[in-house]
C-alpha cells in the first residue's frame, strides 16, 4: 500500500494520468496484490488509506479535502476489490468472479463520484480507462463462470417479464457493464470545462470499449445511438484526429464495420480505409481485422479482388479469400458455390458471408464476358473499317455457358432472369430481345470496367 | 366475453380426488344431492348454468337429517347416499354449521344469480377451510355470510380487480395463500367469510338488482384496506393524484412462483409487481386452458381474445419458470395463430422464445419454426439476424426440407434471382406462405424493375404473369395499373404486351419505398 501511495503522490505532483492509472490496475503479479491486500486490515483500512493520501501531498500541492476523501474512497474500493480478486485467481472455495465484478464496480462508482462531486481533474482520466477496461473483463469472467454453473438460477431481475429473456440471462454482468460504461460515456461527454482540461478527452477510449461490449452482446445496433449522440455534440468536441492514434484506428474500424453490417459499403470502405492507413504497420492482428471487412467491401464497390501481395502477410486471410477470388476471376460458378459453402462457417462467424455471396455476380459477369469475347468479331459493314465485336448474342449461348459453369441445367427463363440482373446492376450493358431470343449488348463497353 | 370470477369454473377444474377435501369431508352416510336439489330444480340458474362436470362430484355437506327444524326446509328426504366416497374420518359437524348450511338453502335467501353448484362449492370451501384451520367450533356461524353473498361479493370484487388491474395482488401475502384450496381465484389469502363482512348492506345492494353493482359502490361498501388502496391507485391512474409517490417494490421472491389459480381463462395484464400465486395457473390448469383455447379458436376465430389469452398463458409459464415441451407447444401454437393473422409483433416474440427453448434441447417443431425464422428475417431485411440464424444452423438442419426451402429463398433473393424466388414461393412448406405473402409484393416490384430495364422493347403480359407468379393476367395487369402503368399495356392482336422499353424508372420509386418500410412492432 505504501508503494502504491508513493506512486500516487508522484503522479499527483507530475499530473501524470497514466502513472496514476497504474495504481488502480488489477493486472499485477500475485505477490504484489497479496502485499497490497495484507498491508492493512478490515478495521484500519479506511484510516490507513486516508492518512496515506493526506500525507502524500504537501505544500502547494496539497489536495483539497474533498479530493482527499474521494481518492481515499477510490483506494479503499480498490483494496476491497483486491480482496475479492485474490481468492478468485486462486479459485478458492468461497470466491466468485461475480463478487470481483461487484467489488470492481464499486471502484468505478467511487471514481465516478470523484469526478462528479469531489473535484478529480481531467488529467487523471486514464484511471477511468484502466478501471472500465477491467470491469468489462471481470464481467466476461463472471458471466462465463455463472453459465458454467447452470444450476445457480439467479432470476431476480426477470420476475416482471412476460417471456424469458435467455440472452440477458447469459450476459447479465456484461449488460450491466455496458450500462456502467454508458454512465462513464455521459460523464465524459457532458463535461463543460474548457477543452484543455475536459473529460471529453476520455470519450473515444470509452466509446471504443462500449462498441466492443455491444458487439460482444450481439447488439451492435446500440452503437448507433452512441454515434448519434456523438455527432450531436460534434461541435464542442476536439476533432478525432487530435486523439491518440490507437483510439482513432479502433474507432474508425468500428464505425466501418457498423456501416458494413448495414450494407453501406461505400461509407464502410471510407472508414475502414482510414483505419487501415492510420494503423501501426506492425499491428498485424488489427490490420488483419480491418482487411477482413475491407476486402469484401472492395469487391462490391469496385468489383476488384485483393492482390496476392496484399494478402501475403496474412495466411488466415489468404485461406479466407483466395479460393473465392480465384473462382470469381475465372468465372467458375460451380467452384464458387463450393468455395462459398466450404468457407460458410468461417464467413458467417465473421459476418461476411452475405456480402461475399454477392461476389457470385462478379463471377457470372466474368463468365458472360468470356461468352462475349468468344463470340468474336463481325464483318465490318464498311470496307476496311475497324472490326466490331458481335453484339447480338443468342440467349442459348449464354444458357450453355451458365449451365456448364454451374453444372446444372437451367431453364431459359432463369437464364434470362440472371442476365436481366446483370443488366440491372450495370455489370453488363445491353438488353434482352425476348421475342427473338437475343441479347443485344452495347457496342462500347458491354462489360463496364473490364476493357470490353 | 365474461372475464371475472363470476364465471362458473369451467369443467375440469374440480379438484382431483387426491385433493385434501376428500379426507376431511367424511360424513355420515346421508344422501345429499337429490334432496338438496329437487325442490330447487325449478329455480333458473340464470346466466350461470352449472357445468356438467359438477354433477357427479359429491358435495359433502353436514348430515341433513338432524336439521329439520324448519318444516319448509327441503331437506327431509333421507334416501340413502349415492356417494362412493369412503368416509375416512368421521367428523361430528357442530350444530352451528348445520344451521348455517340450512340457512344457506332457505328459499328466502336464495339468489337467482347464484347457481346451486356455485353455492355448494362455496359451502364446501368455507366449511372445510374452517375445519382445516380447526376453527370449526370457534367461528361464529351465526354471523357468517351466506355462500351466495360471498359469491356475489367476489364477483363484485373481481370486477373491481379487473378494472384496477391486478394491483390488488400486492396486498395479499402469498404465504397464507398456500392453504387456499378453492377454485376461486379472485382472492389470495383471505378466508371465504372475510369477503363479505358487510353482510346486510351487501345483500341490499345485490339482492335488489341482479346486475353488478357499480364498481365504486362495491368498493366503498367493502371497505377492506386493500380495496381502498385499489381505489387510490385507480384515482392515480385517472390523474386524480399528482403525487410522484411510488409504491415500494416488494422484494423479489426467492424462487419461481407456484400458481394456485384454477380458472382456465385469464385476461392478460402486464406485470408491474411480483406475481401472486393465486392468480397464476399451474401447468396442470394451463394444459386445460390450451385445449379450451384451441377449441375456441377453431370455433370462433376471435383473434384479439385468443391473443390476449395466450399472452396471459405465456406470462404464467414464465413466472413459474416452466420450460418444457408444453411451453414449446404454447408458443408454437400462438406463433402459428399470429402468423395466420399477420400479427408479426406477437409472432416475433414467440419465435424468439422458441429459439431459446429449442436451444435448451426441448423438443418441438423446431425445423418448421427455424424455417419461419429465416423467412421472417428476410421480410424484415434484418441482415444481422439472418447471419446469426445461419450461424446457428447445423449441417443436418440445412438439409431439412423446410429450412432448405427458406435458405433457397434467401439466396435467390440475395442474387436477384426472381425466377427461382417465385418458383419457391409457389411451393412453400407449412405456413411459410403467410410470411412470404408479406414480402412478395416488394419482390415483384424489384423484379419488375429488373425486367423493365433488361427487356426491350416489350414482353407479353403472360410472361410477367408467369415469372412473377400472379394468379392471372388480370392480376398482373392490375398490379401494373396500381403503379400507374396504364400506358405500358398494349393489346396487340389479342395478346396483351407489356411495354418494358417505355417503363423507364416507373417502378423504382415504389420499389425503394417498399424496401425501406419494414417496420415491425415488437421487433428489437
Amino acid at each position: 500500500m505504501d508503494s502504491l501511495i508513493r506512486t500516487f503522490s508522484n503522479a499527483q505532483s507530475s499530473r501524470d494520468g497514466y502513472q496514476l492509472a497504474q495504481t488502480l490496475s488489477p493486472d499485477l503479479p500475485q505477490q504484489q496484490l497479496q502485499a497490497i491486500w495484507k498491508s492493512c486490515g478490515h478495521h484500519d483500512a479506511q484510516n490507513v488509506i486516508k492518512r496515506g493520501i493526506q500525507n502524500s501531498t504537501s505544500g502547494f500541492e496539497k489536495l483539497p479535502k474533498d479530493e482527499v476523501q474521494g481518492w481515499s474512497d477510490v483506494y479503499l474500493a480498490y483494496w476491497k476489490a483486491i480482496g475479492e480478486l485474490l481468492p478468485a485467481l486462486n479459485q478458492a472455495p468461497q470466491s466468485s468472479w461475480t463478487k470481483v465484478y461487484d467489488a470492481w464496480k464499486e471502484l468505478l462508482s467511487a471514481l465516478y463520484r470523484g469526478y462528479i462531486g469531489q473535484g478529480f481533474e481531467a488529467w487523471s482520466i486514464p484511471c477511468l480507462y484502466v478501471v472500465a477496461k477491467n470491469l468489462r473483463f471481470f464481467a466476461l469472467k463472471a458471466d462465463e463462470e455463472r453459465n458454467n454453473n447452470v444450476a445457480a438460477g439467479d432470476t431476480s431481475g426477470q420476475i416482471f417479464q412476460d417471456d424469458f429473456d435467455p440472452e440477458s440471462e447469459q450476459n447479465q454482468k456484461l449488460e450491466d457493464c455496458a450500462r456502467q460504461l454508458n454512465r462513464i460515456f455521459t460523464l465524459c461527454l457532458n463535461d463543460r470545462a474548457p477543452l484543455e482540461e475536459s473529460r471529453k478527452w476520455g470519450i473515444y477510449y470509452i466509446i471504443n470499449l462500449l462498441f466492443k461490449t455491444y458487439f460482444k452482446l450481439n447488439s451492435a445496433s446500440l452503437s448507433k445511438n452512441i454515434l448519434k449522440t456523438l455527432s450531436a455534440y460534434r461541435g464542442d468536441m476536439p476533432p478525432l484526429s487530435a486523439f491518440p492514434k490507437s483510439q482513432q484506428v479502433t474507432f474508425k474500424y468500428y464505425e466501418g464495420v457498423l456501416c458494413f453490417l448495414e450494407e453501406n459499403y461505400f461509407q464502410a470502405e471510407e472508414h475502414l480505409t482510414q483505419a487501415w492507413s492510420l494503423c501501426h504497420k506492425d499491428a498485424m492482428k488489427n490490420k488483419e481485422l480491418i482487411l477482413t471487412y475491407l476486402v469484401p467491401c472492395h469487391l462490391l464497390t469496385t468489383h476488384t479482388l485483393p492482390s496476392q501481395k496484399l494478402l501475403e502477410p496474412y495466411p488466415r486471410l489468404q485461406k479466407l479469400f483466395l479460393p473465392l477470388s480465384n473462382c470469381i476471376k475465372k468465372g467458375e460458378l460451380h467452384a464458387f458455390d463450393l468455395a462459398l459453402q466450404q468457407g460458410e462457417d468461417e464467413f458467417v462467424k465473421r459476418r461476411i458471408y452475405l456480402t461475399l455471396e454477392r461476389g457470385r455476380d462478379i463471377a457470372l459477369r466474368n463468365l458472360l464476358r468470356k461468352v462475349f469475347i468468344a463470340g468474336g468479331f463481325e464483318e465490318s459493314k464498311v470496307e476496311g473499317g475497324p472490326r466490331v465485336r458481335r453484339t447480338r448474342i443468342p440467349v442459348a449461348e449464354f444458357a450453355a455457358a451458365i449451365s456448364l459453369g454451374s453444372k446444372q441445367m437451367l431453364e431459359t427463363d432463369e437464364i434470362e432472369c440472371l442476365m436481366a440482373n446483370m443488366i440491372y446492376k450495370n455489370l453488363m450493358k445491353g438488353y434482352i430481345a425476348r421475342e427473338r431470343g437475343f441479347v443485344v449488348l452495347s457496342k462500347s463497353g458491354a462489360f463496364p470496367g473490364t476493357g470490353v | 366475453m365474461q372475464w371475472s370470477s363470476a364465471q362458473p369454473p369451467p369443467p375440469g377444474t374440480q379438484p382431483p380426488a387426491a385433493y385434501p377435501y376428500s379426507a376431511t369431508t367424511a360424513f355420515t352416510p346421508v344422501q345429499v344431492r337429490q334432496t338438496f336439489g329437487q325442490p330447487y330444480s325449478a329455480a333458473p340458474p340464470a346466466s350461470y348454468p352449472p357445468p356438467p362436470a359438477y354433477g357427479p362430484l359429491p358435495i359433502n355437506p353436514p348430515p341433513a337429517t338432524p336439521l329439520h327444524t324448519n318444516p319448509a326446509a327441503p331437506l327431509t328426504a333421507a334416501t340413502p347416499t349415492t356417494t362412493q366416497e369412503p368416509a375416512k374420518k368421521k367428523i361430528d359437524w357442530p350444530e352451528s354449521v348445520r344451521n348455517y348450511v340450512q340457512r344457506s338453502f332457505q328459499t328466502s335467501n336464495l339468489d337467482p344469480s347464484v347457481t346451486r353448484a356455485e353455492m355448494e362449492a362455496k359451502l364446501k370451501e368455507t366449511i372445510s377451510y374452517a375445519n382445516d384451520q380447526g376453527h370449526m367450533y370457534t367461528v361464529n356461524w351465526e354471523k357468517m355470510p351466506l355462500p351466495q353473498e360471498m359469491i356475489k361479493e367476489e364477483r363484485a370484487r373481481a370486477r373491481a380487480l379487473q378494472q384496477a388491474s391486478h394491483f390488488s395482488a400486492l396486498s395479499i401475502s402469498p404465504s397464507s395463500s398456500k392453504k387456499r384450496k378453492s377454485t376461486d381465484f379472485s382472492e389470495g389469502a383471505a378466508p371465504p367469510w372475510r369477503n363479505g363482512q358487510n353482510r346486510l348492506e351487501d345483500r341490499i345492494t345485490f339482492n335488489a338488482d341482479k346486475r353488478p353493482a357499480p364498481v365504486e359502490e362495491a368498493q366503498s361498501k367493502s371497505q377492506s384496506k386493500f380495496q381502498k388502496q385499489l381505489e387510490k391507485r385507480q384515482k392515480r391512474f385517472d390523474g386524480g393524484y399528482k403525487s410522484t409517490y411510488r409504491e415500494p417494490t416488494p422484494p423479489p421472491s426467492d424462487g419461481p412462483v407456484v400458481g394456485t389459480c384454477e380458472t382456465l381463462e385469464k385476461r392478460y395484464l402486464r406485470l408491474t409487481a411480483p406475481p401472486v400465486p393465486s392468480v397464476v395457473r399451474p401447468e396442470r390448469v394451463l394444459r386445460q386452458t390450451l385445449e379450451l383455447l384451441k377449441r375456441k379458436w377453431k370455433k370462433e376465430q376471435n383473434y384479439s381474445y385468443i391473443c390476449d389469452q395466450f399472452k396471459s398463458m405465456r406470462q404464467d409459464l414464465t413466472v413459474q419458470r416452466i420450460k418444457n415441451e408444453f411451453t414449446v407447444e404454447v408458443y408454437e401454437i400462438h406463433a402459428r395463430i399470429a402468423l395466420e393473422k399477420g400479427d408479426l409483433g406477437e409472432y416475433n416474440q414467440c419465435q424468439t422464445q422458441l429459439k431459446a427453448l429449442y436451444k435448451m434441447g426441448i423438443k418441438g417443431k423446431s425445423i418448421e419454426f427455424k424455417a419461419y425464422r429465416i423467412l421472417y428475417f428476410i421480410h424484415t431485411a434484418n441482415r444481422t439476424a439472418l447471419n446469426d440464424v445461419l450461424a446457428d444452423l447445423t449441417a443436418a438442419e440445412k438439409e431439412e426440407e423446410a429450412i432448405k426451402h427458406a435458405l433457397d429463398v434467401r439466396s435467390a433473393l440475395a442474387l436477384g434471382n426472381y425466377h427461382r424466388f417465385f418458383r419457391l414461393y409457389n411451393d412453400t412448406p407449412n405456413m411459410g406462405a403467410y410470411l412470404m405473402d408479406m414480402f412478395v409484393g416488394r419482390e415483384r416490384l424489384a423484379a419488375l424493375c429488373n425486367i423493365c430495364k433488361a427487356y426491350k422493347p416489350d414482353v407479353p403480359l403472360r410472361f410477367v404473369t408467369e415469372e412473377l407468379y400472379f394468379e392471372s393476367d388480370a392480376d398482373a395487369a392490375q398490379f401494373i395499373l396500381d403503379y400507374q402503368g396504364q400506358d405500358l399495356l398494349e393489346d396487340r392482336e389479342g395478346t396483351v404486351m407489356f411495354l418494358t422499353g417505355k417503363a423507364k424508372e416507373l417502378f423504382e420509386g415504389p420499389r425503394k419505398a417498399a424496401f425501406s418500410r419494414v417496420d415491425i412492432k415488437g421487433q428489437i
